[in-house]
């Protein structure tokens, strides 16, 4: 609080005076909305929306419902269970998202842990809340911020426990899926080229690097830059686009 | 002197009355213009000089300088006219003459009358500010004479003439085009220059365009630059005999840009005479001469060196793309050395020891050397060539010189990672067949190896050369604690090697012949008995052997084999045939290798100790072997099968630059590492610059194997990257 100017420090003040909340929050919210007044109360709320009381009991009960019978955690089995519950299809990619929220650590299982705080942050305690939080969830995947997040986060969801870098097959399916929700016209190239030049593991920093590359340069290329430092494979991924004419390079 | 009173006695000036004559000044005057008058023609002995300087004294200190001054310029004018005339009445050659004479004369009168009316010049003209009776007296001659209407223009174009006619060949009077031109200068070098100076350059700039495009059209470059030389010479001893030496510089220049700076690119380019056919043929003095004069002129020697330097790189690159002189890589080289020789050879007698030359050199052998990929390689086939038999019997200054010369294409070589690895192999044979020249020869280049390389890349030769001296010592040791023991049986000489630093590639062990198997077993357990915790391998695959063999009709040779071809020899004391497969297997020798051995023992014209059935050339899986009883040799000794270095083949090239990118892999790493370790961060164009300098003796890294390399760093968290800049990387401790 000591480093922002009068008007700010003001503002702080308003802020928790009207809506109650702690400094810190304040600030929060102040500082996404570029100090907005207005814009602030909005974020606050709609997160209050989110951060509302979940009953810690009913969350048990939740987890109880689909944990697996030998061990503490919910494995495929209790998922695909949720799934139905949830009337969504294991494959969705809203799957993705939810274990975003929980910080799974590797897919097709759920600690305790992850799912009773993913649950909380959601503001989750029911299967109704569940099924309304759904939409939301899909929404969050416009976000660009959120979806770079939740795509690096797929890497070391998706690969196996122990290994560096991610198995090929699965690489492919998740970009698959990924990028059918976030359009890029040549990801069907790139997972042929994949098949047929590389056949190896895909490491981390290749995995980020394409979305940058998705993000930055577009499907004819007339802005890419040889040195770009654009990990090798990328480059070769290029080549491989204008050696077999699918781009012109102008 | 009337008065009585004290008075100071004061001495006042003598106040001479002099009265004067109102006509005194004209009358003293006149006086002087007859002596005037009398020195221009000739008549000055009859004069007093004291009396005539009296009255010019007297004149001034009357107040009559004014009169005097005026009268010698009336005077001095009226005889320079006449004298003027005098000199364009002369005729054809005269007229030189006569204005020379005539100049003389003045020269001498304007020296008496100065003398004359020096008391003038020293108290009336500087107060006065008129100029002195010398230069007043150049300057009426010049006004009056020189520049006179009918003079001026004869007298440049006679001069011009003159020197036209010099330069076609005419012997002149150069005396009198000397004293002419000191006059002009006399006068002053604004006169020099107008009058004379510039239009000689315009007219000779004239002469020498017309000439030097006559010259072009109908010479050739070499005899072009000698008409040339010749011309700017004689322009040169021109102006030291009869011009302004400051001329010198103006005229040269003129010929230079006409002769030289205007026709430049047609002369380097002439067809069959330019400087490629001069190059090529080692016209050393033609190289010379053309130096000399391009030297002279804006570009000249930027335009040779281009034309050198591209004649060279195509040259270069036409050699070592040449699949003909592929063939034999020692030719290759040579031809190279030759090559070199033969520009350093011009550089030093032709161009002066130029340093741009000597560096346009380096760079197109850099270059073309580095074109072809096996460059590397056949340089140390060279040295493996003249370290074998190549040197024999040469001084050793010789040999330090042609090693020198190696050295300096060695240092060409992008890929000297490369040359390393194929000459540790050709040292590894060599040491191993005894079969080099001269040891110090060896090590020589080992030694120039170092300094050019560093300690890094010879350490593991020196290695080898030690390992050779201790094996000697060894079996001095071996012999003296077992020789009693060992009677009749085979000798052994061992060459025992360190692993680390021989190029020797794992070697699958083979049976060796009974007969050899006690005496190998005691020189283990010596040795091992003196060095516990080693552990030995046979290299099989390496050695040599000397067997005494009787054939058919009781010849006796002495056969020198490689171990292979020893322990299928000696598999024929029990049997005089066996075929092919029980011959793998009671020797184990590795297939390809076995059948290389057995084609050195049986197809080889007069070598055939053994013979096979079929009489084919290679060696089918079920031919039979047979003793060869009738097999006969003019010498007793016969050498079969040599572990020469050869050519590799391609498969074998491509195993050796699959090691040489391998290796590169950790050196490119190791760079990457110590960079970023000291910068912290840094961007990946920056990386790579860095990398490469960091390499470049060694070799020159790929940007692709770079960009591997970091990848690979920063999959193993030794690097990552930016954040927000992608192309940036940072060191992670």
């Amino acid at each position: 609080m000591n480093k922002l100017g009068r008007g700010h420090r003001d503002k702080v003040h308003q802020f928790v005076a009207i809506t109650g909340a702690s400094e810190d929050v304040a600030l929060k919210a102040l500082k996404a909305s570029e100090w907005h007044l207005e814009g602030a109360f909005d974020v606050f709320y709609s997160q209050l929306q989110l951060r509302s009381k979940t009953d810690n009991r009913r969350l048990e009960e939740l987890y109880n419902r689909y944990r697996d019978p030998y061990a503490d955690m919910i494995t495929a089995d209790g998922i695909t269970y949720l799934c139905n519950d949830l009337m969504v299809d294991p494959q969705d990619i809203v799957m993705l998202v939810l274990s975003w929220h929980m910080k799974a650590a590797t897919m097709c299982e759920y600690s305790k842990q992850e799912f009773i705080s993913g649950l909380q942050s959601l503001g989750i305690d029911s299967l109704e809340k569940f099924r309304d939080r759904i939409p939301y969830m899909r929404n969050e995947l416009k976000d660009e911020h959120k979806f770079r997040e939740i795509y690096n986060f797929s890497f070391a969801w998706a690969k196996e426990k122990g290994q560096k870098s991610l198995a090929l097959d699965t690489a492919i399916g998740m970009w698959q899926l990924l990028f059918d929700e976030r359009k890029w016209p040549l990801i069907e190239h790139w997972c042929q080229f994949l098949q047929v030049r590389h056949n190896k593991a895909i490491s981390r920093d290749t995995w980020s690097q394409l979305l940058e590359f998705v993000r930055n340069v577009d499907p004819q290329l007339s802005n890419y830059d040889s040195e770009g430092a654009w990990p090798y494979l990328i480059d070769e991924f290029v080549e491989y686009l204008l050696e077999n004419c699918i781009v012109q390079r102008g | 002197m009337s008065n009585q009173k004290k008075r100071t006695f004061q001495i006042e000036a003598f106040k001479h009355r002099v009265v004067v004559d109102p006509k005194y000044a004209e009358k003293t005057w006149k006086i002087l213009e007859h002596a005037i008058h009398e020195i221009y023609n000739h008549n000055a002995s009859g004069l007093s000089f004291e009396e005539l300087y009296r009255n010019a004294y007297n004149m001034v200190l009357h107040k009559f300088g004014d009169k005097l001054y005026y009268g010698l310029v009336a005077t001095m004018t009226a005889h320079l006219k006449e004298i003027s005339k005098s000199i364009e009445a002369a005729q054809g050659g005269s007229f030189l003459e006569e204005l020379n004479r005539k100049w003389t004369d003045h020269n001498k009168a304007l020296q008496m009358i100065r003398d004359i009316l020096m008391y003038m010049d020293r108290t009336f003209v500087p107060t006065t500010h008129k100029t002195t009776v010398h230069d007043l007296g150049l300057n009426l001659w010049k006004e009056h004479v020189v520049h006179s209407v009918n003079i001026q223009t004869r007298l440049l174009n006679t001069l011009l003439d003159l020197i036209l006619r010099e330069r076609t060949g005419e012997v002149i009077n150069r005396g009198l085009m000397r004293n002419i031109i000191n006059m002009l200068m006399d006068l002053g070098s604004s006169v020099y220059q107008e009058d004379f100076e510039k239009p000689f350059l315009d007219v000779s700039s004239d002469f020498y365009r017309v000439e030097s495009q006559q010259f072009i059209e109908c010479c050739d470059c070499g005899d072009y630059l000698k008409k040339a030389e010749r011309r700017l010479n004689e322009e040169i001893e021109r102006v030291s005999h009869y011009l302004d030496a400051k001329s010198e510089s103006k005229i040269t220049e003129v010929v230079e840009k006409e002769m030289i700076a205007n026709h430049m690119q047609r002369l380097v380019h002439m067809e069959n005479s330019g400087l490629v056919k001069m190059l090529l043929d080692d016209k050393y003095e033609d190289l010379g001469r053309m130096y000399n004069l391009f030297r002279r002129v804006d570009n000249g020697l930027s335009t040779l060196k281009e034309v050198m330097t591209s004649h060279l790189r195509d040259t270069g690159k036409q050699l070592v793309t040449d699949p003909e002189r592929l063939k034999d890589p020692v030719e290759f080289v040579q031809r190279l050395l030759d090559e070199k020789d033969k520009y350093d050879k011009i550089i030093h007698l032709a161009f002066n020891n130029d340093k741009s030359f000597q560096n346009a050199l380096n760079s197109s052998f850099e270059y073309f050397m580095n074109l072809n990929a096996r460059s590397p390689e056949f340089i140390s086939l060279f040295v493996d060539d003249k370290l074998r038999k190549g040197l024999k019997g040469v001084s050793e200054e010789d040999v330090e010189i042609v090693l020198d010369k190696v050295m300096m294409l060695f240092r060409y070589l992008q890929e000297k990672d490369v040359f390393e690895k194929y000459y540790k192999q050709h040292l590894a044979k060599r040491l191993l067949s005894g079969k080099t020249v001269s040891d110090d020869a060896e090590r020589s280049l080992v030694v120039k190896l170092k300094t050019e390389c560093g300690y890094q890349f010879t350490s593991k030769l020196e290695g080898m050369f030690s390992d050779m001296k201790t094996s000697v010592d060894t079996m001095q040791g071996f012999y003296a604690s077992q020789g009693a023991d060992l009677g009749d049986g085979p000798t052994l000489t061992v060459q025992v090697l360190t692993t680390g630093h021989w190029p020797t590639q794992p070697c699958p062990p083979c049976n060796l012949p009974s007969e050899l198997l006690p005496i190998c077993e005691k020189f283990r357990s010596y040795y091992l008995g003196t060095h516990t915790g080693r552990r030995l391998t046979w290299q099989t695959n390496m050695g040599t052997a000397d067997i005494k063999a009787t054939f058919g009709k009781g010849q006796k040779h002495e056969l020198n084999v490689s171990t292979y071809q020893m322990c299928v020899i000696m598999l024929f004391n029990n049997t005089d045939q066996l075929t092919y497969k029980e011959i793998e297997q009671a020797t184990e020798i590795p297939a390809l290798d076995l059948k290389r051995c057995l084609q050195s023992l049986a197809c080889v014209k007069g070598k055939n100790i053994l013979r096979k059935e079929p009489m084919s050339k290679d060696i089918g899986e079920n031919d039979v072997i047979l003793f060869n009883e009738k097999f006969s040799s003019k010498f007793y000794k016969v050498k079969i099968g040599t572990v020469v270095a050869q050519k590799e083949s391609e498969p074998e090239k491509q195993e050796t630059r699959q090691r040489v990118e391998e290796d590169r892999k950790p050196q490119i790493e190791a760079a990457i590492v110590r960079i970023m370790k000291s910068r912290k961060v840094l961007d990946h164009n920056n990386i790579i610059t860095e990398v490469t300098k960091q390499l470049q003796s060694r070799f020159l890294p790929n940007p692709v194997e770079i960009k591997k390399r970091i990848e690979s760093l920063i999959e193993r968290d030794f690097l990552e990257r930016d954040n927000v800049d992608r192309k940036l990387y940072r060191y992670l401790a």
